[in-house]
């Protein structure tokens, strides 16, 4: 934990230099998770302090230091859900938007072939926002949590407070289609470069 | 084909840690602490707001409801109207200075050739 119980008490009494002491040490690894949740770099911080927020306004209800870090990843986790239902509305990823190109750079960072410029980090994150469209934004966020995060199946199930089986089974169940996504991605690849 | 899964489980692997290094934490801008003040401050003076439109909306309603409860307790101001009962107001609605109805008739009984 980056923060003592102690301070989480001031800031819970309303003080909110204790607050800012708190925001500070958590800030950074709250961007970092809303960055590979969201994609979306521009709102990154619109995000981040959306889960301060509530943070603050909730604070009361935190009883023992202990849940203090799964129950930040839940409003993070929360905040970075219902951003992505709002994106959702507005634009729809589809696996038809995944061009050639993107599958082409897809499987070149998978071998490493190709240097990481900002172009290709851009690629390489709208590859993968487009097949995460084949989950919803629920399973693509858990599938996040665990692959790209490295949470750990007894952290995920302190922050869903579900038991680790429906976890394993959900995962799996996500990362099988996002499978099948990038298998279809990859034949029409195949395909096109038959022709 | 299991090779074939296989092998698509490792790129797909790739793919994500791929997708971290595409993703690298960025720093939070001079202005994510004041903005987030701001936005904590709005919410409370939005809150506060919300809340004193409730409380003025029950005080009106109490004071609406105390009113109405005197009004309806308070005696009417012809108090006969409730205690006649139908014919007693059909009666002295249809009183005796409408002859044409209840005046008894005449009859000519003198023959015509007297």
């Amino acid at each position: 934990m980056l923060v003592d119980f102690e301070l989480i008490k001031r800031a819970q009494k309303g003080e909110s230099a204790a607050f800012n002491e708190i925001v500070l040490a958590y800030r950074k690894r709250i961007l970092g998770t809303i960055t590979r949740l969201i994609a979306r770099p521009e709102d990154v911080e619109d995000v981040a302090q959306e889960v301060f927020l509530r943070l603050y306004f909730s604070l009361d209800q935190l009883r023992t230091a202990e849940v203090f870090e799964p129950w930040l990843h839940r409003l993070t986790v929360n905040a970075a859900y219902d951003y992505l239902r709002k994106q959702r509305r507005r634009q729809e990823f589809r696996m038809s938007d995944l061009s050639e190109q993107q599958v082409m750079l897809a499987d070149a960072a998978a071998g490493g072939k190709v240097e990481h410029d900002e172009q290709y980090r851009k690629k390489i994150r709208e590859s993968v926002q487009s097949l995460l469209g084949a989950v919803s934004e629920a399973d693509r966020i858990l599938l996040m949590l665990k692959e790209v995060e490295g949470l750990s199946l007894k952290e995920l199930e302190k922050i869903y407070k579900v038991n680790e089986n429906a976890l394993k089974v959900r995962l799996f169940r996500a990362r099988q289609r996002v499978l099948k996504a990038y298998g279809s991605a990859a034949a029409k690849e195949g395909a096109g470069q038959g022709r | 084909m299991n090779s074939m899964r296989g092998r698509d489980d490792e790129r797909l692997d790739a793919l994500f840690r791929a997708y971290r290094d595409a993703c690298p934490t960025p720093e939070p801008s001079a202005n994510f602490m004041p903005n987030l003040w701001q936005r904590i401050e709005s919410r409370q003076s939005f809150t506060f707001s919300f809340q004193r439109m409730a409380n003025a909306f029950v005080t009106a309603a109490v004071a609406l409801s105390i009113a109405l409860g005197v009004y309806m307790s308070i005696p009417r101001s012809n108090p006969n109207s409730y205690s006649q009962s139908y014919l007693e107001a059909l009666a002295d609605a249809n009183t005796l200075d409408t002859p044409e109805y209840v005046s008894p008739v005449r009859l000519e009984l003198s023959a015509p050739g007297r």
